[in-house]
């Protein structure tokens, strides 16, 4: 068995290790190897097209995990509290926006944007000189929509199974509701949040296909990927790529350590500092 | 009184700003493009009002790519769960705990690099100058490997493996390990334990991985483009190309309303089959 | 700049020396004295300085949209560094995605390249504005190759300058395959010999176009009849292709393909990388085309488009684009300051005798709903 997880490791892996190999490549051309050399890595991170791509793709996906984290929180408390037609609608739309696939998401997002700005536009320039365009805020928006279903999904899980005499201890104690809330349900639902908020950033930043629709003139990373791709890659790209894969390893591997240290901390038994008579 | 009313307020308040997004970003574009699907393509295309079933009646024109995209990924779902299957196992059952998240992790990580990389990357595998070019050396010929379907399939697996693993893993860590041991007490062979109480019970990380795969790969336009190269043609292709090629904006949303219709029959269906009606609920919330 | 270097007479002669290309621009630019003074402000535009009041109104970013590979990324840097404008360049693959994304609307985009053959369909959709002359005073009508001017000049009032021509043919790497001498050679190749090897585009002017060119019809052809024969051949060829891609520079360097349908740019580049990478045109015709500048309607950053525009067009930055995309100019003051070799280049600068065979793309082509679905059909086929 351990073999077999063995040559999946490779399986998963040689593909990125060919990415992470050729960003060191001293050609042009992605596929034939030239020499070694970080040049590309210089170029890379001097790119101004490709700087401003990663921040975009950053800053949506910043937005979109905090906003999908609250609204799919807010969303999984609400619904426990409502019954009968209210919770149906909301159950059917939340499961549909999962559903649905992303292309279908984007283009009619599209359609939609486009439909109501060509309305409400020509109202907006006649009357303040203003006209609302397609930007970041609709690509936030748009991942925010499938994000919280998957956040709200999430916590909702934790919530029914979480163990209700906690929460009855807390008021039979006369914890204030916002108390119970902040003390006893908030950390046990914490675990699902995180999960959910890194999900979300997960989603959010490698997305390609919605953002490709509504993105309108803004270039998130996978979209400039994309176009760069199209073209023939050079190593540049992969130097992006490896650079994005490996922070991203650092933070979990450090988010990772720090939550074992902490659960050690928190799990130390109470007697260990009573010495024995 | 004024408790039940502040309670009800404070529901209100929780749902609104989902309720806001569901209308706006979901109801509002599903039913616009319901309403496109019944107009007809402008004259340098785009969207021109009408009522018509011509575009549901062209539908069969891209019949190619709804059996491609329904044989596919399927398929593809399979195979991946078939090989995450054993992994989830290995991970959940046969790895020390102090391990077994860091190599989770680890199987997981790959997603974190871009999706769009990691299949150019196997354009090139898959390139002549890759496993053909391999196998040619050591005397198979002219095996073309991309732009096949099977490129698609590699491609599909390779790229939502590190989806499928983590609800089946969590699927089994919740698994009561006495049970298990409980099973061979009771004189159960270890591939009898397996069958009927280890699969039965990892099924709804299953159901939760699968669905998420299916969905994803049901709506794929990067993994044919790229692995594909037009020869292998999806219903993401399809409607790409339908919005930015032909720009027919009605038979698109046509499509677009058809795609949707059959991802909610397949997932139904398959819900009812794998799971048996009271689990629905279950894969969900896994 | 003081006048005892040079008498006025003399300027005009060295002028019109390195006009009739008797001297070198150095020469020129050393005995005027010029030259001092272009290194005094190395930095700066020639051209730009006239307008330096106009140059100072500019601010933000302009979003320039255009094709892969086909900028010279020294000429946006250096129009930042001049304007303090960030440029933010967005690819696109081909012109029904980018007249899909117009029509979409609110792009953002303040300056784009369209085709010769979309400018009237733009105009006629209210896409684009027509353009303001005096913000571009590095073009010159006079000076622009009269076979390019017509597309963007629609009842009298110019809509979009030419930025550069080509033509569409096809690569072929010698190394493993004959060239083909005509299109009907290339279906007749891609369903025989070079089986699995061939590439055609992911577009329907030049792929429709190449399969009616094969029959011997016209590569605009709407008419049904002839397009549906077309359709045929492509079906019928569909199994023996690589690939329907545009974006075919990859595949051709890896050796997955043997043969595919190309631009002139494109096949200037793999020449110029793989001395056996020949382009070739068909001898019984194809595609000439010319790539242009135009603004859409509703540019967030008007004034930096222009600038952008007119920047472009300055003889000796438009010429820094030449040599670096391997498309040919249409502007003579550019050629003369394109090197010799390129000039000679048949990629870049056909024989007479293939050119005359070639037609402009028309737009009724573009944007023919019987093509677009025929695409589609022998794509999802």
């Amino acid at each position: 068995m351990r073999i077999y997880a063995v040559l999946i490791y490779i399986f998963l892996y040689f593909p990125i290790m060919l990415i992470v190999g050729f960003s060191f490549n001293a050609g042009r051309y992605a596929m034939s190897w030239q020499g070694f050399s970080l040049a590309w890595y210089g170029k890379a991170f001097s790119n101004p097209l490709i700087l401003q791509a990663l921040g975009t793709s950053l800053l949506i996906a910043f937005t979109t995990a905090n906003l999908s984290a609250i609204i799919g929180t807010m969303t999984a408390l609400g619904l426990e509290r409502v019954r009968g037609r209210t919770r149906q609608i909301y159950d059917a739309l939340l499961y549909i926006a999962i559903m649905v696939p992303g292309i279908v998401i984007g283009i009619s997002t599209l359609i939609a944007f486009v439909t109501l700005f060509g309305m409400v536009n020509p109202i907006l320039q006649s009357a303040w000189n203003i006209k609302i365009e397609m930007g970041v805020w609709t690509v936030i928006a748009a991942h925010v929509l499938f994000n919280l279903a998957v956040v709200c999904f999430l916590v909702r899980a934790r919530l029914t199974g979480m163990d209700r005499s906690l929460v009855e201890a807390s008021e039979d104690l006369y914890a204030s509701p916002w108390g119970t809330f902040r003390q006893v349900v908030l950390p046990l639902l914490m675990p699902s949040i995180l999960a959910g908020l890194l999900l979300s950033f997960t989603f959010s930043f490698e997305d390609f296909i919605i953002t490709f629709f509504v993105a309108g003139p803004n270039v998130t990373l996978p979209i400039y990927v994309f176009s760069s791709i199209r073209r023939g890659v050079t190593p540049e790209i992969n130097a992006v790529g490896t650079v994005v894969l490996m922070t991203s390893l650092i933070l979990l591997f450090a988010a990772q350590f720090i939550l074992q240290r902490s659960i050690k901390q928190t799990t130390r038994s109470p007697l260990e500092n009573v010495k024995p008579l | 009184m004024t408790d039940a009313r502040h309670s009800r307020s404070l529901t209100a308040a929780l749902l609104a700003p989902a309720g806001v997004f569901l209308f706006f970003l979901l109801v509002l574009p599903l039913a616009v493009m319901v309403i496109y699907s019944f107009g007809l393509r402008a004259p340098e295309g785009g969207y021109q009002a009408a009522f018509t079933f011509d575009n549901y009646l062209n539908l069969p024109a891209r019949s190619k790519a709804f059996t491609n995209t329904l044989l596919l990924a399927p398929l593809a779902t399979l195979l991946t769960v078939l090989l995450a299957y054993p992994m989830a196992y290995f991970l959940a059952v046969r790895t020390s705990s102090r391990w077994r998240n860091t190599l989770l992790v680890m199987v997981m990580a790959p997603f974190w690099t871009s999706q769009l990389l990691r299949y150019y990357a196997w354009m090139m595998i898959l390139g002549s100058k890759g496993i053909p070019g391999w196998l040619a050396w050591i005397g198979i010929g002219d095996v073309q490997l991309l732009n096949t379907p099977y490129a698609i399939l590699i491609g599909g697996v390779y790229g939502y493996l590190p989806l499928m693993v983590p609800p089946i893993f969590v699927s089994l860590e919740k698994l009561d390990k006495r049970l298990l041991e409980a099973s061979a007490d009771l004189g159960a062979r270890p591939l009898a334990t397996f069958m009927q109480v280890t699969l039965p019970l990892s099924l709804p990380g299953v159901a939760t991985g699968s669905m998420l795969v299916f969905i994803l790969l049901m709506g794929d336009y990067i993994l044919p483009q790229f692995l594909g190269g037009g020869k292998v043609y999806f219903i993401g292709n399809a409607l790409v190309d339908l919005f930015l090629q032909s720009r027919n904006w009605p038979f698109g949303a046509a499509v677009s309303v058809a795609l949707v219709f059959i991802m909610f029959i397949t997932m139904y269906l398959y819900m009812r089959f794998v799971l048996g009606r009271g689990d629905q609920r279950r894969a969900v919330m896994v | 700049m003081s006048n005892d270097h040079i008498k006025p007479q003399k300027f005009l002669d060295e002028l019109r020396r390195l006009q009739n290309g008797s001297v070198t621009r150095r020469h020129f630019l050393g005995v005027t004295g010029l030259g001092l003074a272009t290194a005094v402000m190395s930095s700066a535009v020639p051209g730009l300085r006239p307008r330096k009041a106009f140059a100072e109104g500019l601010s933000g970013t302009v979003n320039f949209t255009t094709w892969p590979n086909y900028f010279a990324q020294e000429n946006i840097d250096n129009f930042t560094k001049n304007t303090g404008v960030k440029v933010n360049v967005t690819i696109f693959g081909s012109n029904e995605e980018m007249l899909a994304k117009l029509q979409a609307g609110s792009t953002g985009w303040d300056l784009f390249v369209p085709t010769n053959y979309t400018i009237s369909t733009y105009k006629k959709l209210d896409l684009i504005e027509p353009l303001d002359l005096k913000l571009v005073p590095n073009y010159d009508k006079a000076a622009q190759d009269p076979r390019f001017t017509g597309p963007g000049t629609i009842d009298g009032v110019t809509y979009a300058i030419v930025k550069d021509w080509g033509t569409t043919g096809y690569v072929v790497d010698t190394r493993k395959a004959k060239i083909p001498e005509t299109w009907k050679g290339f279906f007749d190749a891609a369903n025989g010999p070079l089986s699995g090897k061939v590439l055609v585009h992911d577009y329907q002017l030049t792929t429709i176009g190449g399969a009616l060119k094969a029959l011997g019809y016209s590569f605009n052809s709407i008419d049904p009849k002839e397009n549906a024969e077309a359709e045929k051949l492509l079906l019928a060829t569909k199994p023996h292709l690589f690939g329907i891609n545009s974006d075919y520079q990859p595949s051709m360097r890896n050796g997955d393909a043997l043969m595919s349908m190309c631009w002139t740019n494109d096949g200037a580049q793999l020449h110029r990388d793989i001395p056996e990478m020949e382009y070739r045109l068909g001898k019984d015709g194809g595609e000439i085309w010319a790539d242009h500048y135009a603004i859409p309607k509703g540019a967030p950053n008007r004034a930096a488009g222009y600038a952008l525009m007119d920047y472009l067009l300055t003889p000796e930055v438009n010429a820094k684009e030449v040599i670096s995309n391997g498309a040919p100019s249409s502007d003579t003051r550019v050629n003369k300051l394109v090197p010799k070799e390129m000039l000679e280049n048949p990629i870049l600068y056909p024989a007479a005798e293939y050119l005359s065979k070639l037609e402009f793309g028309a737009a009724e082509t573009l944007t023919s709903p019987i093509r677009a679905e025929i695409m589609a059909r022998f794509k999802a086929a």
